[in-house]
């Protein structure tokens, strides 16, 4: 009886290790489309130009495509710290 | 398909039938025990015993199978719980980042306009007053310049 009642502990426990556990995984996000788009170059002043004003405006120019630029760069920072952090929350 | 029908079959069974299988097993043995004293039945107890045992043996291993595939199962469902949360979390976040992008480029595109037009409204005085050299133009030009190539 004895060795009966080990048997089927055995048994059991093969059941156990028998068992392959399914895994429901997580996929990484698409970044959005918004992020993706590169940074062009600096707009360059007409060389014909003599006007202190032409030269202000396309100055002026390239501070606004930095700082659209700088907004794209920190928020797809902003973007992959969150998303990694959801991410990690359910590995 | 053989296995994958044995698989549904098998899934489909409750998870009581096996010990109350290996129960009723151990009592056909008990009771085969019991008619092995009487000579005449000898023989069918000498039959029952190890088919009894067999049931009580397979029982067991099957009522330790659903255990497994009773707490996979929650763990399984408990994990897809937790995907599907984050999962909309993910989603809100690539929501929110559009949104604020967009926002953003707004207040940008907006301040780039009211500087446009004091450029415009000052430009006359200021040309008035200075003319650019070429080489300040030039020297301009080539602080702009990329100094790693055009960017794709």
């Amino acid at each position: 009886m004895k060795k009966l009642i080990v048997l089927s502990l055995v048994l059991l426990l093969t059941a156990c290790a028998g068992g392959l556990a399914p895994k429901a995984t997580m996929t990484w996000p698409a970044v959005p489309d918004e992020v993706k788009t590169a940074c062009p170059d600096l707009a360059q002043v007409d060389t014909s130009t003599t006007k202190l004003s032409d030269a202000l405006d396309v100055v002026s120019a390239n501070y606004t495509q930095y700082y659209t630029c700088k907004d794209r760069v920190d928020n797809w920072i902003d973007w992959y710290n969150n998303q990694q952090k959801i991410y990690n929350s359910v590995k | 398909m053989f296995s994958w029908l044995i698989t549904q079959i098998l899934g489909n069974l409750p998870t009581w039938l096996w010990p109350a299988l290996a129960g009723a097993a151990g009592a056909v043995y008990f009771l085969a025990h019991l008619i092995s004293n009487f000579p005449n039945l000898k023989a069918y107890a000498f039959f029952i015993k190890p088919v009894s045992f067999a049931v009580i043996i397979f029982s067991v291993f099957m009522y330790g199978g659903a255990g497994v595939t009773a707490i996979l199962q929650a763990q399984l469902k408990e994990q897809e719980g937790k995907i599907a949360v984050a999962q909309q979390a993910s989603k809100d976040t690539n929501k929110a980042v559009k949104t604020k992008i967009i926002h953003d480029t707004k207040v940008i595109h907006d301040t780039r306009v009211v500087i446009q037009k004091e450029i415009q409204h000052d430009a006359a005085k200021m040309d008035a007053d200075c003319k650019l050299d070429p080489l300040a133009i030039k020297d301009l030009n080539d602080a702009a310049k990329n100094p790693l190539g055009t960017s794709k």
